[in-house]
């Protein structure tokens, strides 16, 4: 065979409505290797993805694979090609069996039935190099998320295609599965597969790849073999990321001894969160990472309640009951999940009174649609949203829906701030300016809870990280030790990384 | 290459886009459809353009009309509310049995509105306690108010005595001798609850409750109140046809008000409200019972056979839907965008 690369993507731009997510991205995979493709989530990495494997069609551009230019309108013709994809977050069907969910519309057939053994059989060796040793009748919901992961991978495999993207497959794996996982790639690598890996963790692909491309706003900014990568490349590399965070604004001197407004929690429980105890200072943003963060920032919320503990929030008050109160409180609660935030099909203006008009209960009775229209004109010009009040928060881009959705708690001035991945899936220059307004508010004299899964956002922008074990509080983490590489041990192992903080763990339990 | 701008090229056309498009009210499509629908009936048949005839269509509309009042609501945050018919039935039943057991007609009336809102209640209540949709939950509950409001009035009509009295004379009576009592307390409380709607603060929550119940719940939007009240709305807007009926008919007969709460349903559809949630319009759910009613009568002034009625409601609903769906299909299609993202 030639040693023409399998594929080779020319120029391909793609945009949602007024969004741009790929301009002018170019992209060569060479045969039998693997090349990564970096770059901060909102980068298009995503994107890219889904229109090699048919789910997005690209505006424009050129698709070359195997040497022939291929239009890739459907997975149908992806997979017909021989691509083969695992998505961010694969679709799965929870409620079937593993075996079911590896051979779906694919099921072989003997005499008009489907043959369970024939797919157990085939599955076996797969699962087995995956190192995934469940029960394949097991219903899938009942998996950890990294066994669904490889679950998806599998899945995948069984068509045994030419060219396998993966999608971030790293992020629902703990250690020892992703080392598994690295080591089965490399095994499908010596048998000749091409694989084009996205990631948005540098380290992790500079573990694997033979190429890498890094990606920005939608662009290839840089695209080199893994061996001729200089030092100040990957330094450079690396310093794309720190240019997102603004510098600590110190508005509040950090004098020991002034009184600041506090939330002090101590041994709350609830969810998979058990015994934990912090304070949170005004003026800081307290980071908070691992397993159990998220329904800490739920309970803070009043949208859990809390099996035991006691919490201070600054007001002298106790946990919300419910998210009314909370809000009516000044206690804001932002979430990066779709959906979360926004009403889609109602206007900019109508999302931009939610707390106002629609959290409290004093103030007027009635809803004026022009002092919506003037509150939201007022936050539009502030945040630099590019639109204007009356056009559905829906046609926004995913940063600008954001954007609105903190914006309709600026209205309140809010006291305490729960931030559940503000910044999620949104363009770089949204998050910059995301990133900015949460430091803003810190200094304000706001407290700012940060939850975060990536965890390069969360030592950027934070004063002191908390890091969780399995719902305990594992250690902190601030100042100099902020890195990542700690606070990944410590929320995958609940031990630091050497014993300088052990104390530090102690003085926060 | 590392500037950060991420002004994309294309962002300044987001601008243009709103002073190009007008956008038209929820409630076209109703006024469109009825004002079509009466010039045509009309040219079919004169006679059905005679006041007589156009007010009757009115006071036809009024019952099943208020109902779609309170449908709106309770569309407009998702849910759905099949007990109503069954409410307005149990209502005007209990009116008349306090009214037999020698209770002053008017406040005999207020306590039918008031058992009405008390159903509505109970409605909510076991919503927000089984955590189901309102559609499962009135499923059951109607037929227990049903099998109810039969067993009190002992599955015959039922005719409270002293029809003399001012309440039944105000009800079944019209004002300046023509326009029916049901007719203006109908088109009074549409107003009235368009503006509640679209300019109280009850009004924004449930809006905001349906287009988007989680984002409501993370903005602090108290849901389940909201879902509560609206079901003890269309409780109360459903006890208040039911009594009118009593008061203009005289009497309550078991079949009655059988199919009001899906003719509400109907009407609240054709008038531009979507069973998506998030958004409703009062005036449109009632030019949508206009519209309804008028092929009725109008089916009757050309001998059509009454049984025919069913059919062509249904007929209307699918209809409304279909052009519903694919006027949203155009506008996205012109808005152009997708998934961002995914």
């Amino acid at each position: 065979m030639s040693d023409s690369p399998i594929l080779f993507v020319r120029t391909i731009a793609k945009r949602f409505g007024g969004t741009v997510v790929l301009e002018d991205m170019n992209l060569t995979v060479e045969r039998g290797s693997i090349h990564a493709l970096v770059g901060e989530s909102g980068a298009g990495k995503s994107t890219l993805t889904k229109v090699l494997a048919g789910i997005v069609r690209p505006d424009s551009g050129v698709i070359e694979f195997d040497g022939k230019t291929v239009t890739i309108d459907s997975p149908n013709a992806a997979r017909k090609l021989g691509i083969g994809m695992v998505l961010q977050q694969p679709v799965l069907f929870a409620e079937r069996s593993v075996l079911a969910n590896l051979f779906v519309n694919r099921e072989p057939v003997h005499n008009g039935l489907i043959s369970r053994r024939e797919m157990e059989a085939r599955s076996r060796d797969l699962l087995r190099q995956l190192g995934l040793d469940v029960d394949v009748h097991t219903p899938l919901r009942d998996l950890g998320p990294g066994e669904r992961q490889l679950v998806a991978i599998a899945r995948a495999l069984l068509e045994n295609p030419r060219l396998l993207i993966l999608d971030d497959p790293n992020s629902a794996l703990d250690g020892r599965q992703s080392e598994r996982l690295f080591a089965a790639l490399r095994g499908l690598k010596a048998k000749g597969m091409s694989m084009l890996y996205a990631s948005n963790r540098l380290d992790e692909a500079l573990g694997i790849a033979d190429q890498m491309t890094v990606m920005r706003n939608g662009r290839d900014v840089l695209s080199k073999a893994r061996q001729d990568l200089t030092t100040s490349e990957e330094a450079m590399i690396g310093q794309l990321r720190q240019s997102l965070f603004p510098l600590p604004l110190r508005a509040l001197p950090t004098l020991a001894g002034t009184l600041r407004p506090q939330i002090a929690v101590e041994g709350l429980s609830g969810g998979i969160l058990s015994g934990v105890s912090f304070t949170a200072r005004a003026g800081e943003i307290l980071g908070l990472a691992g397993s159990g963060a998220p329904d800490l920032l739920a309970l803070l919320f009043g949208l859990r309640k809390p099996r035991q503990g006691k919490v201070r929030f600054s007001d002298g008050d106790g946990l919300p009951g419910t998210q009314t109160e909370a809000a009516r409180r000044n206690i804001c609660m932002i979430s990066g999940d779709r959906g979360n935030g926004l009403m889609a099909d109602k206007s900019i203006a109508f999302n931009m009174a939610n707390v106002v008009v629609g959290a409290r209960n004093w103030g007027s009775l009635w809803y004026s649609p022009k002092a919506a229209l003037r509150r939201a004109t007022r936050q539009i010009e502030a945040l630099r949203i590019r639109s204007t009040p009356e056009m559905p928060a829906g046609a926004l881009s995913a940063g600008g829906q954001q954007k609105v959705v903190i914006a309709k708690w600026l209205e309140i001035g809010p006291q305490v701030m729960l931030l559940d991945e503000p910044a999620r899936g949104i363009d770089i220059g949204s998050k910059q300016e995301i990133y900015a307004l949460i430091r803003q508010m810190a200094a304000s004299g706001c407290i700012v809870l940060l939850h975060s899964r990536e965890l390069s956002e969360l030592t950027g922008l934070c004063d002191r990280i908390l890091a969780f074990h399995q719902g305990r509080l594992a250690g902190e983490i601030a100042g100099d030790d902020m890195d990542v590489g700690k606070v990944l041990k410590l929320i995958i192992s609940g031990k630091p990384a050497d014993e300088r903080h052990q104390s530090s763990r102690e003085s926060a339990a | 290459m590392t500037k950060t701008d991420t002004a994309p090229p294309l962002a300044g056309s987001a601008n243009h886009q709103p002073r190009r498009r007008i956008r038209l009210p929820a409630e076209t499509g109703a006024v469109v459809a009825l004002a079509v629908l009466v010039a045509v009936l009309g040219w079919l048949s004169p006679s059905f353009l005679e006041p007589a005839n156009l007010l009757s269509v009115l006071s036809q509309a009024a019952l099943p009309g208020l109902l779609a009042i309170g449908m709106v609501f309770v569309l407009a945050t998702r849910e759905i509310d099949v007990s109503a018919g069954a409410v307005f039935h149990l209502a005007a039943t209990f009116t008349a049995l306090l009214m037999v057991a020698g209770m002053d007609p008017w406040l005999a009336a207020l306590a039918g509105v008031t058992a009405g809102a008390g159903l509505g209640l109970i409605n909510g209540l076991l919503v927000i306690a089984l955590r189901l949709p309102a559609l499962l939950v009135t499923l059951g509950t109607w037929w227990m108010i049903q099998g109810l409001s039969l067993v009190a009035g002992k599955g015959q009509t039922f005719a409270p005595t002293g029809a003399g009295s001012g309440f039944f004379t105000t009800l079944s009576g019209k004002a300046f001798t023509v326009v029916p009592a049901a007719g203006i307390v109908f088109v009074v409380l549409t107003m009235a609850m368009h503006v509640v709607l679209h300019r109280t603060r009850f009004g924004y929550r449930v809006q905001a409750v349906g287009s988007n119940p989680l984002a409501a719940t993370y903005a602090g939007i108290p849901t389940g109140k909201v879902k509560v009240l609206t079901l003890v709305l269309m409780g109360a807007v459903a006890g208040l046809a039911g009594v009118i009926h009593l008061g203009s008919q005289g009497a309550i007969a078991p079949g009655d008000g059988g199919t009001f709460a899906l003719l509400a349903i109907a009407a609240a559809i054709i008038g531009g409200t979507s069973l998506s949630g998030g958004s409703g319009s009062v005036i449109g759910a009632a030019i949508g019972m206009l519209v309804l009613q008028a092929i009725q009568s109008a089916m009757t002034l050309h001998g059509v056979d009454a049984i025919w009625t069913a059919f062509t409601t249904g007929a209307l609903v699918v209809l409304a839907l279909a052009i519903d769906r694919l006027i949203r299909l155009w506008r996205d299609w012109r808005a152009g965008h997708g998934d961002p993202l995914g």
